[in-house]
């Protein structure tokens, strides 16, 4: 009972907690945007050439899916931050010296991750109601049939991503950029393999209980339905059927019982590998990193025992500070810590994308090479907030003209260096439209990555979506999300042209973001 | 009531030394922990919290153990930590009694008897974000007694309060002492000095003095000196002596002097606080890892 009555405490001091920041409300706004973006069509399921009538078990399949699917990617990162705060404002250490047990604490902080994605899920189901009304296709609102699908499939599939965020935070090197991104793989190995697969076992989204039921009821076949979410519109229109929503079976319920079992087994291996905020498991506490070993003299009665301290004068003073210096020392800030082998891959990468013979497969090795700084990009305009050295960078002098511009050129040149191999290899083929699409790759990558961390204080959204365009793009060689001209076609598209001027646009929004950044 | 630490060290990754062979008995009464910055009195404090393993020796409440069986000593435990965030005081208090194990009800009343204890009644209905330095730590505070705990730690609890809530936050902790272990970390003497009833000085993870007052001031009784100079004078003092403070006067510079001898014949004995006892320990300290060199 006392265990119950934790795990309530902390999901409930935590779940307010969010509910009070500004992130709260983009939760709910993206909940709400993509119920706009089914009811308008514009995120459609279709079935081979064909799609459901609006009916209430049409659009309960529909959105539960759309839940599943896409709250799954997103929600995860809204929530990935609950045990970090608790580390941060220091409250996890007092929570430590507590008799709550470790898997208390992350069942907590598992059900407060749940009770956020979950009223995502009902946001979502309630938009049903309102987008089955406003298509008018068939106006008898059926509940069950509307909401089996959230209550069975999308909130089994937030369970595991609530619980999934806090392993992620449980281990120490997921906990990060790194995690961010690994987690990405992971959404979409998790979407893909189990339809690639055709296996029921790994279907967390639940995308085969609903398929098995449409296609049946469209009179298709598994083989050739192509049972599928698009995106935007189809220049053809889909013929409709109607389906009357899916046969629950004890089977499948219990199917989707599993994955709540499943997220507790997580919980349990993340109570494991959690720290307790034991700061010496980790890495180095700050205040020992300047600590002198023993036996070493330290002058630590400063005021008792002074020698006549003179500075040598500054022979000129510096009105204004160089430009070439402050990126030298971004460009070195950037890098630190970098291990040997970061860049050992890096130049096998470099090398790659300029010897290997075909363009398409040296397209692709380019988009590794771009991917690999990721979490160097990641850090651009958010490295004085993370590190709180922001009243420091921003009372030295010129902030805006020399720190900020400093800051993106480093982006830059990392860019430059670690894509050079393919740039050389286009310069040496006097492919000049190739090279300037490659260039303003080179430039919308840290502009982006600027941008971004600027308005958003975090690396999160940039790590996102930057991953998630280089996977949708360069390494599907879909051309309109292709901004470093990887693929050989796209210098032939007007798509360079926009990524430049996105590019523009960002320069622009960064700089506007560290403007109100030094008035707050 | 008992705490015993025995043989304790830490290591940190990388080979860095935090605390080494450290000894210490404990009894109901206000330890005063302290050090100067990086001594480890941090690292010290978090291991008797429970929160970090030491990497050898242990630490014995009522004679058990508490590396593999935290949980008699978290019971009983109250720890404010060196710094933390707040956003409603109330419902983090609530929140952390229940985390505490203590039921609703109780928690209720304990809660306002402990917010009236560190005079927050009125300050519960301030406005979010309001609180300043003072007011959260008496939250800390609050939060640390919501158990009744024997064993109270708080580290660093002044680090970043003005004088008048750092006298509050000492006449507190000295009404709370009564029946219970209490362990104040600081590198601010005067901290220690109304309240603590054994005080130890950790120096690079080592224990260098563990003792009540009167003792260590014994250990600097007919040492300390004053001497007046001018100001052009005052650095070839500080080179030869240990001046623990100055004070410009009229008639020149009034130094406190911590030595063997009179530094100057016109030199007046004066009785020793515990500051002059700590910086004497520390310059001690510093000469033997010197290799005894002045």
């Amino acid at each position: 009972m006392t265990k119950a009555i934790a795990v309530w405490a902390i999901a409930r001091a935590d779940f307010l907690e969010r509910v009070r920041r500004y992130s709260f409300l983009l939760t709910v706004a993206f909940a709400l945007y993509l119920g706009y973006l089914a009811t308008t069509g514009k995120l459609m399921l279709r079935v081979g050439n064909m799609q459901g009538i609006f009916n209430s078990a049409w659009i309960g399949g529909l959105l539960s899916l759309v839940a599943s699917a896409f709250i799954s990617l997103a929600g995860f990162y809204f929530v990935k931050n609950t045990i970090e705060r608790d580390r941060r404002t220091g409250v996890g250490q007092i929570i430590a010296a507590t008799p709550v047990s470790k898997f208390t604490y992350l069942l907590g902080k598992v059900v407060s991750n749940f009770t956020v994605l979950g009223l995502m899920v009902v946001i979502l189901a309630a938009s049903g109601i309102v987008m089955q009304l406003v298509r008018g296709e068939d106006r008898h609102i059926d509940l069950w049939k509307l909401l089996a699908p959230f209550l069975l499939l999308a909130l089994p599939a937030m369970a595991v991503v609530a619980a999934l965020a806090v392993l992620f935070e449980a281990i120490p090197f997921l906990r990060g950029g790194l995690g961010n991104i690994v987690y990405l793989c992971v959404w979409i190995a998790g979407l893909s393999l189990p339809l690639a697969a055709n296996t029921h076992a790994l279907d967390l989204v639940g995308m085969f209980v609903v398929a098995d039921s449409a296609i049946n009821a469209a009179h298709l076949s598994f083989q050739n339905s192509g049972f599928q979410f698009d995106l935007g519109y189809f220049d053809y229109p889909l013929s409709t059927f109607r389906w009357e929503g899916i046969t629950w079976t004890a089977e499948m319920v219990i199917s989707r019982v599993i994955w709540l079992g499943f997220s507790l087994g997580l919980v349990a291996l993340s109570a494991i590998l959690f720290d307790r905020f034991d700061p010496s498991r980790g890495r180095l506490p700050r205040e020992r990193q300047k600590i002198t070993p023993i036996g070493v003299p330290e002058r630590h009665i400063a005021s008792t025992q002074v020698t006549a301290t003179t500075l040598t004068p500054l022979a000129v003073k510096q009105a204004h500070s160089r430009l070439p210096g402050i990126l030298i020392a971004e460009l070195r800030l950037m890098l630190k810590g970098q291990k040997w082998w970061w860049y050992l891959v890096a130049t096998g990468l470099v090398v790659a994308s300029a010897a290997v013979p075909s363009a398409e497969a040296r397209g692709m090795v380019l988009a590794f090479a771009w991917l690999w700084p990721v979490l160097l990009w990641s850090s651009m305009g958010i490295r004085e907030t993370r590190d709180q050295t922001y009243q420091l960078i921003f009372s030295a002098p010129h902030p805006i003209a020399r720190q900020l511009p400093a800051a993106w050129m480093a982006g830059v040149v990392v860019a430059l260096l670690t894509g050079c191999g393919f740039g050389f290899r286009l310069l040496l083929g006097g492919n000049l439209k190739g090279l300037m699409a490659w260039a303003i790759g080179l430039l919308f990558i840290p502009t982006l990555a600027l941008s971004l961390g600027v308005w958003s204080g975090t690396g999160k959204p940039f790590e996102v979506l930057y991953s998630l365009l280089c996977y949708v793009g360069p390494l599907h060689a879909i051309p309109q999300f292709d901004f470093m001209g990887s693929a050989p076609a796209t210098a032939a598209t007007p798509y360079p042209l926009i990524y430049l001027i996105a590019t523009c646009v960002l320069a622009f929004a960064a700089l506007l973001g560290r403007k109100r950044q030094l008035k707050s | 009531m008992r705490l015993l630490v025995e043989n304790l060290s830490k290591e940190y990754h990388g080979n860095v030394r935090a605390l080494s062979e450290v000894h210490l008995a404990l009894g109901p009464g206000v330890l005063g922990l302290l050090g100067p910055n990086g001594a480890g009195k941090s690292t010290l404090m978090r291991i008797l919290a429970t929160i970090t393993q030491p990497s050898s020796g242990r630490v014995l409440w009522n004679d058990s153990e508490i590396a593999g069986h935290p949980e008699p000593l978290r019971a009983v435990l109250g720890y404010l930590p060196q710094d933390f965030g707040v956003y409603n005081a109330l419902e983090f208090l609530e929140y952390l009694a229940a985390v505490k194990g203590i039921e609703a009800g109780a928690a209720r009343n304990r809660i306002r008897e402990l917010l009236e204890l560190v005079n927050l009644t009125e300050a519960i209905k301030r406005p979010l974000g309001g609180y300043s330095g003072g007011m959260r730590q008496r939250i800390g505070i609050a939060q640390a007694l919501l158990n009744d705990p024997e064993v109270l730690i708080v580290d660093e609890p002044t680090a970043g309060l003005d004088p008048e809530e750092r006298v509050r936050f000492r006449n507190l902790l000295s009404e709370l002492s009564g029946e219970r272990i209490v362990i104040l970390s600081t590198h601010i003497v005067s901290d220690v000095e109304a309240v603590a009833t054994r005080i130890a000085i950790l120096v690079h993870g080592q224990l260098i003095a563990n003792d009540v007052p009167e003792a260590l001031l014994a250990l600097v009784s007919g040492k300390v000196w004053e001497v007046v100079v001018s100001s052009a004078e005052l650095p070839a003092l500080r080179l030869k002596h240990l001046v623990s403070s100055t004070a410009h006067r009229s008639d020149g510079v009034h130094a406190r002097v911590v030595a063997d001898a009179a530094p100057q014949n016109a030199a007046r004995s004066l009785d020793p606080s515990l500051e002059d006892a700590y910086l004497f320990a520390l310059g001690r300290q510093r000469n033997k890892a010197n290799g005894g060199a002045a």
